[in-house]
């Protein structure tokens, strides 16, 4: 079976949606950071800027008074009006101060002031302590403000990025594997459906192939699955009529020797034979009749057994067709002396869903056996019978009755056929037999 | 009486055949295979073939026969049984008789065709009755009256005549007759017997020549 090439498989297919996906959020990441973070754009954060000018600011101050510390903290309140500004001098007091908070000691003493630089670590408020002129025996001025107040660290202003753009991503995602797999699955209902059409003959169609992916490859395996079962329909049926013909022809082989035997008996009867020699060509004759039926039965029983044997059921009258059958042997019966009792009266349902000649079949066989083991009863009875739940043909006669020993044996294949056939037209029967008589009842039971 | 066109490929059966049919006063021309068929058919009254032929079989000479001449009777004789061999014959041959047959059976068979299809300038006698065939000329040879029948009842005896000893139906013989579907019953095949029977029997309360069979239907017999 021919591979199916890789830039075509679905798997490439899907592994292509993956990596788009992994490379996408790869892009998101670094687009965020590029938009949101501003990278290139990029300014010191108001925080670390402030750091510095406190620290410059407090390092210019050469020989810091409260003067000068003053007029530092004027101009920063300036600009940080909210700010919190205060000096502690070398001795530990609080010596210069705005906006201050009431719980700021008047006093510093080295524990305290290790106690504030911890807790204002990089934390709210933001605090930053420089030492004047850069030298510690001035003390130290602190800033501190409520980071709210400040600038954030980031800028806002590319944000709708994170709450649109990262969604939209996913969306976009999900969306395109809904449709990947929204396509894989209509070409298998596709298929299946496909797959479920029949043609006339009862196989499948061959499907279009259109892609050359998995799905693809699996409808080429499915059509050279269709052109085998088609193959293989084709030997089968001429396997069927070699058979056929196999029969028809060892029939036609096996008569045409019969044929002959009786020609010659024939002829040997009308020559002046003694009384021992006619009944010899008596025996002949009879024996060449019974051949041929059962030639016919057996040839029938096989093919029968093979469902070979054409059916073609059609509702028919049975009361009219059942007349026709006895119409046709009662010559034979006459010829019997026999008295011939047919009473075919209507029936509920006379229009049985049955094939024409298995009907004809069966009661041949039925007949046939009648002349055969009941010619001592010297009646055959042909009626028709109405019960609550079924129609039935019934056929009579007074022989001994089955397990009576007939002088022709064979009867066995001929019921053997009629008990086939009646089944295969779904009808039923039953034989009652007795020392007096048989009767025979081929019941159709009522549709509702 | 009749001229048969005989065409069998099977020696000993072929000469079995064609003695004992001119034995019954059949003019038999027997043939081997269906090649010069054509020259024989303008001549003869009926055609008994062979299934089993060497060359073309005998299905379709036998389609050939009858789309050239529709009114030439057909009997196909046949060693094959099978139901679709059957079906097939009988699509367009008038008669199919299987192998091993009886020659008394080929006879009647032969009989009962020539009769269907008028071929027999035959003078039947039925009892108290004389029937010329060819003109449906019936008389009663007892008393020397001809019998005149109406439209009806002439095809009703016709019909009769055609498929003489055998036993009819009613609705075989209101379709043939009438050529539309017996409805269950129907009165009007009864009522035409009734008459017909006054015309020809000579005590129609005890017909003859119309036999009725009890629970079948009718039979007029040779």
């Amino acid at each position: 079976m021919k591979s199916v090439k890789r830039l075509r498989s679905l798997t490439a297919k899907y592994m292509a949606i993956i990596l788009t996906a992994l490379f996408l959020i790869y892009l998101l990441i670094i687009g965020t950071s590029l938009l949101v973070f501003n990278v290139y754009d990029h300014k010191d954060p108001e925080t670390l800027q402030i750091e510095k000018a406190w620290h410059q600011d407090a390092r210019s101050l050469k020989n810091p008074g409260s003067e000068d510390i003053n007029r530092m903290f004027e101009k920063w309140q300036n600009r940080y009006p909210k700010a919190r500004l205060f000096w502690v001098d070398s001795n530990g007091r609080l010596a210069a101060g705005r906006n201050l908070a009431a719980n700021i000691p008047k006093h510093w003493n080295a524990a305290y002031t290790a106690n504030f630089i911890k807790a204002r670590y990089d934390n709210d408020p933001f605090t930053v302590i420089a030492f004047p002129n850069n030298d510690a025996s001035y003390g130290f001025v602190v800033f501190e403000i409520e980071r709210k107040l400040l600038q954030p660290a980031f800028t806002e202003a590319n944000a709708d990025f994170m709450y649109f753009i990262v969604p939209g991503g996913i969306v976009l995602f999900v969306t395109v594997s809904y449709l990947f797999f929204l396509g894989i699955r209509k070409r298998l209902l596709y298929l299946q459906q496909a797959m479920e059409i029949r043609d006339v003959d009862g196989l499948p169609v061959a499907i279009t192939v259109r892609k050359q992916d998995e799905i693809g490859q699996l409808e080429m395996a499915f059509n050279q699955m269709v052109d085998e079962l088609r193959e293989s329909r084709k030997r089968e049926e001429a396997e069927e009529q070699l058979r056929k013909e196999l029969i028809a022809n060892l029939s036609h082989d096996l008569r045409t020797p019969l044929t002959k035997i009786r020609a010659h008996a024939y002829t040997l009867e009308k020559e002046a034979l003694t009384p021992v020699a006619r009944q010899a060509v008596n025996m002949i004759e009879q024996s060449v009749s019974k051949m041929d039926r059962l030639i016919e039965n057996l040839i029938s029983y096989t093919l029968l057994n093979a469902k070979k044997l054409k059916y073609e059921p059609t509702p028919t009258d049975v009361v009219r067709l059942a007349r026709s059958f006895i119409a046709a042997w009662y010559p034979a019966f006459e010829k019997e002396g026999f008295f011939i009792d047919v009473q075919l009266d209507d029936l509920e349902q006379k229009h049985w869903n049955v094939d024409p000649l298995w009907m004809e079949r069966i009661f041949d066989n039925l007949f046939q056996n009648v002349i055969r083991h009941a010619k001592d009863g010297k009646y055959i009875g042909l009626k028709t019978k109405k019960t609550d739940s079924y129609d039935a043909l019934v056929v009579l006669d007074r022989g001994k009755g089955f397990r009576h020993k007939s002088s022709e044996k064979g009867a066995g294949i001929g019921l053997a056929i009629v008990d086939l056939m009646v089944k295969k037209m779904e009808l039923d029967w039953k034989i009652e037999s007795s020392e007096t008589g048989t009767i025979i009842t081929i019941i159709h039971y009522r549709s509702c | 009486m009749a001229r048969v066109l005989y065409i069998e490929d099977e020696q000993e059966i072929g000469r079995w055949v064609t003695m004992n049919l001119t034995e019954r006063g059949h003019h038999v021309t027997w043939l081997q295979s269906g090649e010069e068929i054509e020259e024989h058919l303008a001549h003869c009254d009926l055609v008994i073939l062979d299934v089993m032929l060497p060359g073309l079989d005998g299905f379709s000479i036998g389609k050939r026969i009858k789309k050239e001449q529709p009114d030439l009777p057909i009997l196909m004789l046949s060693a094959r049984t099978a139901i679709e061999d059957k079906v097939e014959g009988l699509s367009f041959a008038d008669d199919y008789l299987t192998k091993p047959f009886h020659p008394d059976e080929l006879a009647a068979r032969v009989e009962v065709l020539l009769r269907r299809f008028n071929k027999n300038d035959e003078i039947l006698k039925l009892k108290h009755l004389t029937i010329h065939t060819k003109d449906m000329r019936i008389v009663n040879h007892e008393t020397g009256e001809e019998i005149l029948l109406t439209g009806k009842q002439y095809q009703i005896f016709q019909y009769f005549l055609r498929h003489l000893n055998q036993i009819l139906t009613k609705e075989q013989l209101y379709e043939g007759v009438w050529g539309e579907p017996y409805i269950e019953g129907d009165k009007t095949l009864m009522v035409h017997i009734r008459y017909l029977r006054e015309k020809l029997e000579k005590d129609p309360k005890n017909p003859e020549i119309i036999e009725t069979i009890r629970g079948i239907g009718y039979r007029v017999r040779k």
